[in-house]
């Protein structure tokens, strides 16, 4: 897109020919009218700030969180006068993002902004000030940094290229769940910044894809809801990478899932693992994972305590998972063995079991099932 | 000065989290799935309200309320009702928030302003609601759902906008997106283009909604507010729109009725921003919290003893086989949700 580029270097110009036009050449009549406008302008100017372009909101932007960066303790007022000026150009800068309630956003303008931010260290500025900022900056900030990721300069992602040169910036808003007060801020931007399958692959492959299932099950709710949908992106959103992580990575993370998700005192942790169980193993991508996850006993166990829960709504996304124990066609002796001695007891369960919504997929499915049981010969071994 | 330092007290007051430090008092509200009751806060004594959303009852969508509590635990305005925190207390949710003595607008009408409030009083309402409008729509947010109902009045007169259950954010997804596309909202307030589900919605159908509002405020009901949801979608669409033009109404000034006008344009792009209608006007009238406080509050029974008069009359005309006003209401203004 070089339209942009041309455009702001003639604005750019434009400064300086104010006085070159009325000075030089102001006896040519041409010449004279149309300095004379653009004196008006500069008048004008004089009373009511000009109109800045998003590169120069860019650029005041960046010196301003290089002075928050490296001046914790100056004087006080002095600070509160620079942060204030900060907090209004993060709005502007997001204005023209997003635009307002009257207007829609300008792309050209969008992709000055962008380009501006990622050629010096704007962003990363962004992310370790952050907590310097107040809640509604932090807010500004979040959505800027959400909406750059799908902004496109010359077709190309730049936000992507620029997060796989500064990856280690993941680490902090990862961490970011640890602070109450950041939690949501950080959340929200690593959330946008996995859309980068690359980005993506390094979190999941980091150490920090353990803690997450500590963050799932932090107190409280609206922090632990944030993390869970991180988590859900992680293993959902860019299939292959997702697949090859469960294959790599399948002995650690499943005993993790089983014994802090699926075993969790936590009613809600459980039911969001169990979901998220269900839409992971029935992904067609994850067909190998899910097969060996269906051959086990101590899976099977854990789903069958699932089934017997007096949630309803855990009963059914267990239901979808245990299907697959079901009909396996080449089900392991002991997953035969366990059903087999517990056949009367699944087969009584779902004499009388369905959703609260009809659902003619769950009928069709149950009905699988209990035929698939119902026909068990225990096999010698 | 001292204001600065303050608010700075308050806005590090934490709030615990657990049930435990919890006492549970009476029941002050109800929906679908959830309840408010009053309640103290055991660490601090103070008096609290706490949502309680049964996880398991109706159609409770985790994805929606993630959003809603972390929505409420960002907001930072004095006109809108923030939450203080959230947990999970076994197959609930209990969301901390602060306790509106007052109660809502809605509240307030059925119990002692049936015939409407008077317009100094609807205008301090309306721009403080209108303060909240801008403040939401500042942050990408549509509410779908400013009625009466959800306007809620402090012990001090103070003015908020509660309810975010059912609120949408355009600038979700680090886009703008260009237009919600569902059926949201509750029929009597709900603008032309949001039922019409053609070309999507955004900050305008709040406009309507704040714009219906007034004129329940006015009347002491909503337009349509007797009848079935389809008719009011019938009535909504094919009618003119709805304005302050009761015999009653001539005892309003021409500001307000203006106004009310011009948020009641079906076609939304006519309709004022937020901000632009903060200007009309109609709100040079608009007075301070105190007056509020004076003029609605002065003299009332306890907020829990005020929905328990209210139950016992509905209980008593049901005994006497009449369907009570309330419950035909009820059916019309229930909330429709994602």
């Amino acid at each position: 897109m070089p339209f942009p580029k041309i455009q702001q270097r003639e604005r750019e110009r434009g400064k300086f020919s104010v006085c070159l036009l009325s000075t030089i050449h102001s006896f040519i009549q041409i010449s004279f009218i149309h300095s004379a406008a653009k004196q008006s302008i500069a008048m004008k100017g004089l009373f009511k700030s000009k109109p800045k372009t998003p590169v120069d909101l860019v650029r005041q932007t960046r010196d301003l969180l290089i002075y928050a960066d490296c001046n914790p303790d100056s004087r006080e007022s002095k600070r509160e006068e620079k942060f204030a000026t900060l907090s209004k150009l993060l709005r502007e800068l997001k204005q023209i993002l997003y635009g307002n309630s009257e207007a829609e956003p300008v792309s050209e303008a969008c992709a000055q902004l962008t380009q501006e931010f990622f050629k010096e260290n704007t962003f990363r500025l962004l992310i370790v000030c952050l907590p310097k900022l107040n809640l509604e900056a932090r807010k500004d900030a979040t959505q800027i940094v959400a909406n750059l990721q799908r902004q496109q300069v010359q077709s190309r992602l730049i936000a992507c290229d620029y997060l796989e040169a500064n990856i280690d910036l993941m680490d902090i808003l990862v961490s970011g769940y640890e602070d109450p007060d950041m939690a949501l801020h950080y959340g929200a931007m690593l959330r946008e910044c996995i859309r980068h399958q690359t980005v993506a692959r390094y979190v999941l492959e980091s150490e920090h894809m353990k803690k997450f299932f500590d963050y799932i099950q932090l107190p409280n709710f609206d922090i632990a809801a944030d993390a869970a949908a991180t988590f859900k992106e992680l293993l959902t959103r860019h299939k292959s990478t997702v697949a090859e992580f469960l294959s790599k990575n399948y002995d650690w993370f499943f005993a993790e899932y089983n014994s802090k998700l699926l075993e969790s005192p936590n009613y809600i942790t459980r039911r969001q693992a169990i979901k998220l169980l269900g839409d992971i193993l029935l992904d067609r991508s994850n067909s190998a994972v899910m097969t060996r996850y269906a051959s086990s006993r101590d899976n099977l166990r854990i789903l069958m305590n699932l089934l017997r829960e007096s949630s309803k709504s855990i009963q059914i996304e267990a239901f979808h998972v245990f299907k697959l124990f079901a009909a396996n066609q080449n089900k392991p002796a002991d997953i035969i063995g366990i059903l087999v001695a517990n056949r009367s007891k699944l087969l009584r369960l779902f004499a009388d079991f369905k959703p609260d919504k009809e659902d003619e997929q769950f009928e069709a499915d149950k009905a699988q099932v209990v035929r698939e049981i119902a026909g068990l010969e225990p096999r010698e071994n | 000065m001292f204001d600065k330092i303050k608010k700075r007290l308050i806005g590090l007051k934490k709030y615990p989290i657990g049930a435990e430090h919890y006492e549970l008092y009476e029941e002050i509200g109800q929906g679908v799935s959830a309840s408010v009751y009053r309640a103290k806060c055991l660490d601090n004594d103070e008096i609290v309200a706490i949502k309680v959303l049964d996880f398991e009852r109706g159609n409770c969508d985790l994805n929606n309320v993630s959003r809603e509590s972390q929505t409420m635990i960002l907001v930072d305005h004095p006109n809108v009702l923030k939450s203080h925190c959230s947990f999970v207390n076994d197959h609930n949710l209990w969301v901390i928030m602060p306790f509106m003595a007052g109660g809502s607008c809605l509240h307030m009408l059925k119990a002692f302003h049936p015939e409407g409030f008077e317009e100094a009083i609807i205008a301090t309402i309306l721009r403080e609601v209108l303060k909240a409008l801008e403040y939401l729509h500042h942050h990408g947010h549509i509410h779908r759902d400013v009625k009466a109902g959800n306007i809620l009045i402090s012990d001090q007169g103070a003015i908020k906008l509660g309810d975010l259950g059912v609120s949408a954010c355009l600038f979700d997804h680090g886009d703008r997106q260009r237009a919600r596309n569902t059926f949201v909202g509750t029929p009597c307030w709900m603008a032309p283009e949001v039922m019409e589900q053609l070309h999507g919605y955004d900050f305008k159908a709040d406009i309507w909604s704040f714009g219906i509002t007034a004129l329940e405020l006015a009347h002491g009901h909503a337009p349509f507010s007797k009848y079935p949801p389809m008719k009011v979608l019938l009535m909504t669409l094919q009618n003119a729109p709805p304005g302050l033009d009761y015999e009653s109404d001539k005892k309003f000034s021409k500001s307000f009725k203006q106004m009310t006008a011009s948020c009641l344009v079906k076609d939304p792009s006519k309709r004022p921003s937020a901000t632009k209608l903060l200007k009309h006007y109609f709100f040079k009238q608009a007075r301070t919290n105190d007056y509020i406080a004076r003029k609605l509050l002065e003299g009332l029974p306890t907020i829990g003893d005020r929905i328990q008069t209210m139950k016992q009359k509905e209980e008593d005309m049901l005994a006497q086989k009449k369907i009570p006003d309330g419950q035909k209401e009820e059916i019309s203004q229930a909330s429709f949700c994602e």
